[in-house]
């Protein structure tokens, strides 16, 4: 019998949810991957290695699901318009260096990046996978988080350094 | 004066606290001696910063009861319902930058915070403010001739290009199973030892090169930091001959 895993998934719903927004950019749409990650997340509990990382594991299985619906609705056209995120909530606490201007430039910037940079730069330096760690959830060589890391950075200190 | 050169990805990888210690001490150093790579080590500090606050911090009430419902119903169904189950990993607490790095990254950190500073005011004045990365042998690394080279020419075979001389000295697979190759070379601008790694046509991973001087080369311990590099990437026993032709030969997967 896998370890019990209910209570760490509902722990990470909200950065599930996070992550999903980012692969997906439709509110609706990414609760219905969190919903549907959860349940593949329950139904393979066995899969995960205690003593890795959990939110990991789940990104994973979430951004796997994700992928599978991509497969599904090319076919069938997708049907979600692509939604604007509104919030802006910075890191006040730890990061105090930002204006909001700044702040909603740099959402613009990073909104307007590929897909396969947004969530290299989501699980790198918001959620602080190491570089390996995001290689495993995304299914690409380190080397290749490396690069869209690296181009992706690149491009926001030059957007950001002219302001 | 043997000079390195980084790509932006193992500046990236130092910022981040994720190069091999003997990679991070050279890059240390370069950054010391060179304000231009201090800045663009200081300026992947600071994209980090800027892509963390940028994203909403998530929150257990920004997630929709809806979902919360529907996915503590699957947890039932999966799970006996049980007041007190044992997390399967402690909760991780503290976001803070380097979570999970060594001690060592933050200190690098704050080194690096503090050279960055000092850099501003030099650069004020300066026409360029990336001198190292203006086009030299690094720049010529990722002409296609090359990347020709990297996927037809067995290693040790020596071959001229426009503007330098090639050669390939080894083939191996990278611990995630990506086919790389060694090779130098050898330009008017300047002499590289590049690491290339086949992923959707040939990527510079590193690259150590010395600029033409006026005078004779200087060995820079370059072939102590490409082994170090090629530990850290995990780098597997040399192709040699038929396995080597063979993995050439097969496409990407």
């Amino acid at each position: 019998m896998p370890a019990a895993i209910g209570q760490d998934l509902v722990a990470l719903l909200p950065r599930l949810r996070r992550f999903a927004l980012v692969l997906c950019r439709s509110p609706s749409l990414a609760d219905d991957l969190v919903q549907g990650a959860c349940e593949r997340a329950l139904a393979n509990a066995g899969s995960f290695t205690p003593g890795t990382r959990f939110d990991a594991w789940a990104f994973r299985i979430l951004r796997n699901h994700w992928i599978d619906h991509l497969r599904r609705s090319r076919t069938e056209g997708m049907s979600e318009d692509v939604t604007v995120q509104t919030h802006i909530v910075g890191d006040a606490g730890e990061e105090p260096i930002l204006n909001k201007l700044l702040l909603a430039e740099v959402q613009q910037i990073i909104d307007a990046m590929p897909s396969e940079q947004r969530e290299v730069l989501l699980l790198v330096c918001v959620e602080d996978l190491a570089y390996r760690e995001a290689a495993e959830v995304l299914g690409v060589p380190i080397g290749t988080v490396m690069s869209r890391l690296a181009r992706a950075r690149k491009r926001l200190v030059e957007m950001t350094a002219a302001a | 004066m043997a000079q390195l050169h980084f790509s932006d990805e193992i500046l990236m990888a130092f910022a981040d606290g994720e190069l091999e210690e003997l990679v991070a001490a050279s890059v240390e150093q370069a950054m010391a001696d060179d304000p231009a790579i201090a800045r663009r080590v200081a300026d992947f500090l600071r994209s980090r910063r800027l892509v963390r606050s940028a994203f909403p911090e998530e929150t257990a009430a920004d997630v929709p009861a809806a979902l919360r419902a529907a996915v503590q119903a699957r947890i039932d169904g999966f799970e006996p319902p049980a007041h007190q189950q044992e997390p399967a990993t402690p909760p991780a607490k503290g976001r803070a930058t380097f979570a999970g790095k060594p001690p060592l990254a933050m200190a690098l950190a704050a080194s690096v915070a503090g050279l960055a500073i000092a850099t501003v005011s030099y650069l004020a004045g300066r026409q360029n403010p990336l001198p190292s990365q203006a086009a030299g042998p690094i720049a010529l690394l990722e002409d296609p001739q090359v990347s020709r080279i990297l996927s037809d020419s067995p290693s040790g075979r020596e071959q001229d290009l426009p503007f330098g001389r090639v050669r390939v000295i080894s083939t191996f697979r990278a611990a995630d199973g990506t086919l790389c190759r060694e090779f130098k070379l050898q330009a008017s601008s300047g002499t590289s030892d590049a690491v290339a790694c086949r992923n959707r046509g040939w990527r510079i991973t590193f690259a150590l090169a010395e600029a033409t001087g006026p005078g004779a080369y200087v060995p820079s311990g370059g072939g102590d930091l490409m082994e170090s590099y090629l530990q850290s990437a995990g780098a597997g026993e040399p192709l040699l001959d038929a396995a080597e032709i063979e993995a050439l030969r097969k496409t990407e997967p």
